[in-house]
């Protein structure tokens, strides 16, 4: 099985309210603002971390390009 | 029709409202997916002006672009997005075209606020996750239907390659950056007005068309809120093209060349166009509603105890203002704000004396 | 199994299935209206509300299909998804029936929720405040009187579940108070 391949995140500003959930499942490649606001370290990161990350982002802000 | 896709191709035309995509390319896009046209005739740009100057002095021309990058595919009419209450506006509606009226607002000009405001939306940016030239959804997941936005400048240039041809076109500007320009010169100059040039003269040659640049005069702002500001000196020795202002942090951009007022004192010149843009964030996205006003604050703090704690909150808050908007308004005013920064170092140390000019003068230019 | 084990697992795993959708309807409500600076708890909240209404549903298949297999009381196989359709008690397994209806429309859409329209999406999961309401109701009105357990249970998840509501209405974030503000100018 081949391991997890990378993926690109993204944020929708416009949808994202700063839950800084993203900062927890993709930490290392997101950290926070002062106001909570996601800032992408590294835009791409694991697969399977990516859509995790995606599936819990309350305000749907996070995707994959 | 595929004859004009090949002479813009040739031509090399790019948009005339400061991102500088291929024209070609973004009307074979529409083309393809039989996009709405709307003409861009804003002047949203701080300092802009000259695409109200095509609707006074060449409307005929910028309706026969229009008609030709439409071809006879699109969905609906072509319209033309204008500030509401604007002499533009009225002048478009007086000639029986179809007006976009969207608010005197700075963001409200932005391409994908335009197309948000066609389709009945708030005249705010969205998101783009894809050119909405492919027609697709804001992030509340209304549909929006294929739709390019051109600024007047690009789609009157149209005209002329169709009329005049490419090697025409070609023979102004540079290898690069072909093709004659609009440029709007204002503030301190003896003639402002809007003015036909190209990529590759000198700044100081382009002052002259107005009137030269003034011996008071101390700085020269490129581009408005979302271009940079040079010293004066460094104004007469910069050649204006994309090499020539990026060296100074800059671009061609939308074609606005503003000397500032002598008189007033330039740290709150800038502070004051940096409150505005802050004041004219959408909302939307939190790096931008809280980064602005904050990068504003900085700023206005800096002017009254400059040193270095207050320089490298400054800095921190331009850090966090790149690439975190859905529109790159917070770029923009981030861009400026560094440019200013960096040209004003001089002041801001006067500034920290009460050295610098402290009456102040109304700069219109900039309300 | 007898039909007593049947009618003592049926309740029991009713009013587990309450007390979880208590929990997980709260945490919503917390998600919705509450901001930290780190995100850590958030992540914890959000984790949680999205597994456990999950891990609800198998307490809730239980409930269901002991109630019916019981045979004690006629239900019918039919009432699981058309509501008002059980012979016994039609009103009050009818708002059960309701609740699991509405609970199976915001599982599906949430799993679906990336090819949804945003809005549309949000529409929808604010009727989980019905759902919630027509399965306490159900479990209230059900819990029967000689287990005052039950229905106390039921009592103590809508007193809990009110305050969660009374918080929603008057909290309010950042975010939401500048979008709010600037909501308010001119944009069209």
């Amino acid at each position: 099985m081949p391991s997890s391949p990378d993926a690109r995140i993204a944020v929708d500003r416009v949808l994202c309210t700063g839950h800084g959930v993203c900062a927890q499942t993709l930490p290392g490649a997101v950290t926070l603002d002062e106001w909570g606001y996601p800032i992408i370290r590294s835009e791409t990161v694991p697969a399977d971390a990516a859509s995790l990350a995606v599936k819990l982002c309350p305000a749907r802000a996070l995707y994959l390009r | 029709m595929t004859d004009l896709l090949t002479m813009l191709d040739e031509a090399g035309l790019t948009g005339r409202g400061g991102a500088a995509f291929s024209t070609a390319t973004k009307v074979r896009a529409a083309r393809e997916h039989r996009a709405e046209l709307i003409v861009n005739v804003c002047d949203g740009e701080v300092g802009a002006a000259k695409d109200g100057w095509i609707v006074e002095h060449h409307l005929h021309e910028l309706i026969e672009g229009a008609g030709l990058v439409a071809g006879d595919g699109t969905r609906r009419a072509v319209r033309y997005a204008a500030h509401r209450g604007s002499r533009t506006a009225s002048l478009l509606a007086a000639a029986g075209l179809g007006v976009l009226e969207v608010p005197h607002r700075y963001v409200s000009s932005e391409e994908t606020a335009v197309i948000s405001a066609a389709h009945g939306g708030l005249a705010r940016p969205m998101t783009k996750r894809a050119p909405f030239v492919f027609g697709g959804r804001d992030s509340q997941g209304r549909r929006i239907a294929p739709t390019v936005v051109l600024n007047a400048e690009t789609v009157w240039r149209v005209s002329q390659v169709a009329r005049f041809g490419p090697r025409w076109f070609r023979s102004f500007g540079t290898t690069d950056e072909p093709g004659p320009r609009l440029v709007a010169v204002g503030g301190h100059v003896p003639r402002p007005g809007v003015y036909e040039a190209a990529a590759g003269v000198a700044l100081s040659d382009l002052l002259s068309l107005a009137g030269g640049l003034p011996p008071d005069a101390r700085h020269v702002g490129v581009g408005g809120l979302g271009g940079v500001v040079l010293t004066a000196s460094a104004a007469l020795s910069t050649i204006w093209d994309t090499p020539g202002m990026k060296r100074h942090g800059g671009a061609l951009g939308p074609g606005i060349v503003t000397v500032w007022d002598p008189y007033a004192c330039p740290i709150d010149v800038a502070g004051e166009l940096i409150a505005y843009g802050a004041g004219e964030s959408a909302g939307q996205c939190g790096p931008c509603m809280f980064g602005l006003p904050a990068l504003s604050q900085a700023w206005g703090e800096l002017g009254r105890r400059p040193g270095v704690p207050a320089q490298e909150r400054l800095q921190q808050r331009l850090s966090l203002l790149e690439r975190r908007g859905a529109c790159h308004h917070p770029d923009g005013v981030a861009r400026f704000a560094a440019s200013a920064l960096g040209t004003l170092a001089a002041e801001f140390a006067a500034h920290a004396d009460h050295r610098c000019q402290k009456e102040r003068r109304p700069h219109a230019q900039f309300a | 199994m007898s039909g007593q084990a049947f009618w003592f697992l049926s309740r029991a795993t009713g009013v587990v299935s309450v007390v979880l959708l208590t929990v997980v309807v709260c945490l919503g409500m917390v998600t919705a209206g509450r901001r930290r600076p780190h995100g850590e708890s958030a992540t914890v909240v959000m984790g949680v509300h999205r597994w456990l209404s999950l891990g609800m549903l198998v307490f809730l298949a239980v409930h269901i299909v002991t109630a019916i297999v019981d045979g004690y009381v006629p239900i019918g196989w039919l009432a699981v998804v058309l509501p008002f359709s059980s012979p016994y008690q039609t009103l009050l397994v009818g708002l059960g029936t309701v609740a699991v209806d509405l609970l199976v429309v915001l599982m599906v859409t949430s799993y679906l929720r990336h090819r949804i329209p945003e809005r549309r999406w949000r529409i929808i999961h604010w009727t989980s405040y019905a759902m919630w309401l027509a399965a306490l109701a159900h479990g209230f009105a059900m819990g029967t009187s000689d287990q005052p357990g039950l229905r106390l249970t039921t009592i103590a998840c809508g007193t809990v579940g009110g305050l969660f509501v009374a918080w929603r209405l008057v909290a309010s974030h950042a975010d939401r108070e500048r979008r709010q503000e600037i909501n308010a100018q001119e944009w069209t």
